[in-house]
């Protein structure tokens, strides 16, 4: 079934990729989020961990969301302007084409069919989507090679089950696999001690453990399987509005490089310790409108949701349920890979 | 003279009928054990678990542990996300008006003193339009809440009665077409029947959701929901045409040659002789379509819409509640019990009530 929608979805976004970029050469998109005043970003039709979520009163929180609201914020100067629309994975990207959304920040992966046959265009990876394995505590394992000969159980079906596989016959490690059809099932027997380890995507292995009735009997090793870089799409061709998306998530890692945080960007601007962040909070007047926007469009973000770090901390990280370790999307200077662009 | 016989054994009282219906044999009596201890253990298991062990309230969510019992306390803190979706948390009171609206208008149209050609109609356009109203608002100082963040329960019966109510009358249209005399008509009515049935339902309402706005004009799409409804509505009205074509060829020719000789229209034919007929031969398979219909509306998550089911894994996609999709599972079958349970009986009492006229 989800192959039928896949290609249902691929060839009428192929199909009419086309026409709907000449449609909409009269007037960019920024233009247009600017003229309704509200902007269009993913939801998800149900919860995805820690990105997409909904909490009791309906309202919508996650990473993800966080970053639609940073967009917001930088385009239209608050976050009360966005709209979260639901879709579901299959329907994301007819969606941008139709001119349903107007944005997808949704976990996804920057792929070459993707950004060439579908007419998409990706910013620069917002975040970096880590496979890694979750074993016992006590089995003591440091590493993934420390678990050859065990059982290791995964979704059936899923990219996971090929990147472990994969992983495991590069690196020469035996192992035994167990297939489980549902999430549910695969931790029910995890938790039962049916599998030595599990392997999955970082934030399914951070909620398995934080829901397990101990959670410090089970711990998520530091090997990295695979990555998978996740960007923020938008339809080919609207340059000015990825222009934005990309020197957003710059000022989101260039606050957090400087220490700039939601608590101290009032101060910060009031006496810049240097000239880039003069640039940044719009204390040099001129650099938001090269971007069409106003002069305290990063002052505004980082007002309204913080930095790149405390994104990530609230909703995945260590002050989140997840605590998903920062790992990979630390910044440069921390041993991770993201870095800002040079604001001049 | 012969002998008196004597009298036979009593055949009264619990025992005896116990013997009768359970122990007959010795075999008989194996299986009843066998099957008194299963159904004894069985439901000592889920008492034991929905009630004796369960856990009502907690202060902190850390107390749902998930050995001992079902923790109700998942339903306390997520049932309004369940119920309503995305609806707005201060509005959520129009959302329950709007579904009590509904839902009295499905009741109100069970009765048979509304069935009649202007009184059904009357009574969808007043139920309906009160919950469009209530949901969306937008006047009078109700702020205005679009289809997008309609969800949960009204949403789920909100598209299935408009699906039953655009696509029934749809249905008719479609059987009587296929049975017309022009062969142009009957044809590609056929035709088109079967090509909606050889489609699955989740690829029309991803094409009425997504591929549509590509191809038509503005002005012509309406809103999502609508399409979906819409769309929806065909996909029925395929299914009941031929239900209903059924029912329609059950009726004896001899009826239809004897309305034409007495120079009955041909409309008074159909709706006075052919249709009550027709309905009344195939109640158990529509109300069987319509029970289908109803669990089917779940399917309408994967075009992004927030229905009963999608609130429901939403309650349970959150790292605090994750391993309470048992009890939320639970609760979600309960709703589609009750109303399903509810269509099923009163299919059988309009069974038992249409046989009392016919007799």
């Amino acid at each position: 079934m989800k192959s039928i929608l896949t290609t249902l979805a691929v060839a009428g976004t192929m199909a009419l990729g086309s026409v709907t970029a000449v449609q909409a050469k009269g007037q960019g998109l920024l233009d247009t989020i600017i003229e309704r005043d509200s902007l269009l970003c993913t939801g998800h039709n149900g919860s995805y961990l820690g990105f997409a979520e909904v909490d009791g009163e309906g309202k919508w929180q996650g990473f993800d969301i966080e970053f639609c609201k940073a967009l917001a914020t930088a385009i239209l100067g608050s976050p009360d302007k966005l709209q979260i629309i639901p879709v579901s994975w299959a329907q994301r990207f007819p969606s941008i084409q139709s001119g349903d959304i107007d944005v997808i920040i949704k976990v996804t992966g920057w792929t070459m069919t993707r950004d060439t046959e579908l007419g998409l265009q990706y910013s620069r990876p917002y975040f970096i989507g880590p496979f890694y394995v979750m074993s016992k505590t006590e089995l003591g394992a440091k590493g993934i090679a420390d678990l050859e000969g065990g059982v290791f159980c995964v979704n059936a079906g899923t990219t996971v089950e090929r990147v472990l596989t994969d992983y495991m016959e590069t690196n020469g490690i035996a192992y035994e696999s167990l297939a489980f059809e549902k999430g549910e099932e695969l931790r029910a027997a995890f938790y039962a001690g049916r599998c030595d380890a599990i392997a999955g995507f970082g934030p399914f292995l951070s909620a398995t453990r934080v829901n397990a009735d101990n959670p410090d009997d089970f711990e998520i090793l530091g090997d990295v399987l695979a990555l998978e870089p996740e960007g923020i799409v938008t339809r080919q061709g609207e340059d000015d509005f990825m222009d934005v998306i990309n020197w957003m998530v710059s000022a989101l890692l260039m606050a957090e490089e400087n220490g700039i945080t939601q608590a101290n960007v009032d101060e910060m601007k009031a006496n810049p310790p240097s000239a880039s962040i003069e640039r940044l909070l719009g204390v040099t007047p001129g650099v938001g409108t090269r971007l069409g926007l106003q002069d305290d469009w990063a002052y505004n973000v980082i007002k309204t949701v913080g930095n790149y770090g405390e994104i990530y901390d609230r909703t995945i990280g260590d002050g989140s349920r997840y605590k998903l370790p920062r790992g990979m999307n630390n910044l440069w200077n921390n041993g991770g890979l993201h870095y800002p662009l040079v604001l001049d | 003279m012969a002998d008196a016989m004597a009298p036979p054994a009593r055949q009264m009282g619990a025992i005896a009928w116990l013997r009768k219906h359970f122990f007959n044999t010795w075999y008989d009596a194996i299986f009843s054990i066998i099957f008194a201890v299963l159904i004894f253990w069985g439901l000592q298991a889920l008492i034991g678990w929905a009630f004796v062990n369960a856990i009502w309230r907690v202060e902190n969510k850390n107390q749902c542990t998930h050995d001992a019992g079902a923790c109700w306390a998942v339903i306390e803190s997520r049932g309004r996300l369940i119920l309503f979706g995305l609806y707005p948390y201060e509005e959520q009171w129009r959302s329950t008006l709007a579904c009590f609206a509904v839902i009295i208008t499905i009741a109100l149209s069970c009765l048979p003193r509304f069935w009649s050609i202007r009184r059904l109609p009357l009574l969808w356009v007043v139920g309906f339009g009160a919950f469009v109203l209530l949901m969306r608002g937008g006047f009078a100082g109700l702020p205005l809440v679009t289809s997008e963040k309609w969800g949960g329960l009204s949403l789920t019966i909100f598209i299935f009665s408009g699906v039953f109510v655009i696509g029934m009358p749809l249905a008719v249209v479609f059987a009587l077409a296929r049975r017309s005399s022009l062969p142009v008509i009957a044809k590609s009515t056929g035709f088109f029947i079967d090509i909606v049935r050889s489609l699955p339902l989740l690829t029309i309402l991803f094409a009425a959701a997504v591929i549509v706005p590509l191809l038509v004009p503005e002005w012509l799409q309406g809103s999502k929901l609508m399409r979906v409804v819409v769309a929806f509505a065909v996909f029925f009205a395929a299914y009941q045409a031929e239900i209903i074509r059924a029912g329609l060829q059950s009726t004896p020719d001899g009826q239809a040659e004897a309305a034409s000789a007495l120079g009955m229209p041909y409309w008074s034919l159909v709706v006075d002789i052919l249709l009550p007929q027709a309905f009344r031969n195939t109640l158990p398979s529509t109300i069987n379509q319509a029970v289908i219909t109803f669990k089917e509306t779940s399917i309408v998550t994967i075009i992004g819409f927030f229905e009963v089911m999608a609130s429901g894994n939403a309650a349970i996609g959150t790292g605090e509640w994750g391993n309470q999709y048992i009890e939320v599972y639970v609760f979600l079958a309960l709703i589609y019990f009750v109303f399903v349970f509810g269509l099923s009986r009163y299919g059988a009492w309009l069974e038992k009530r249409m046989r009392l006229g016919h007799a």
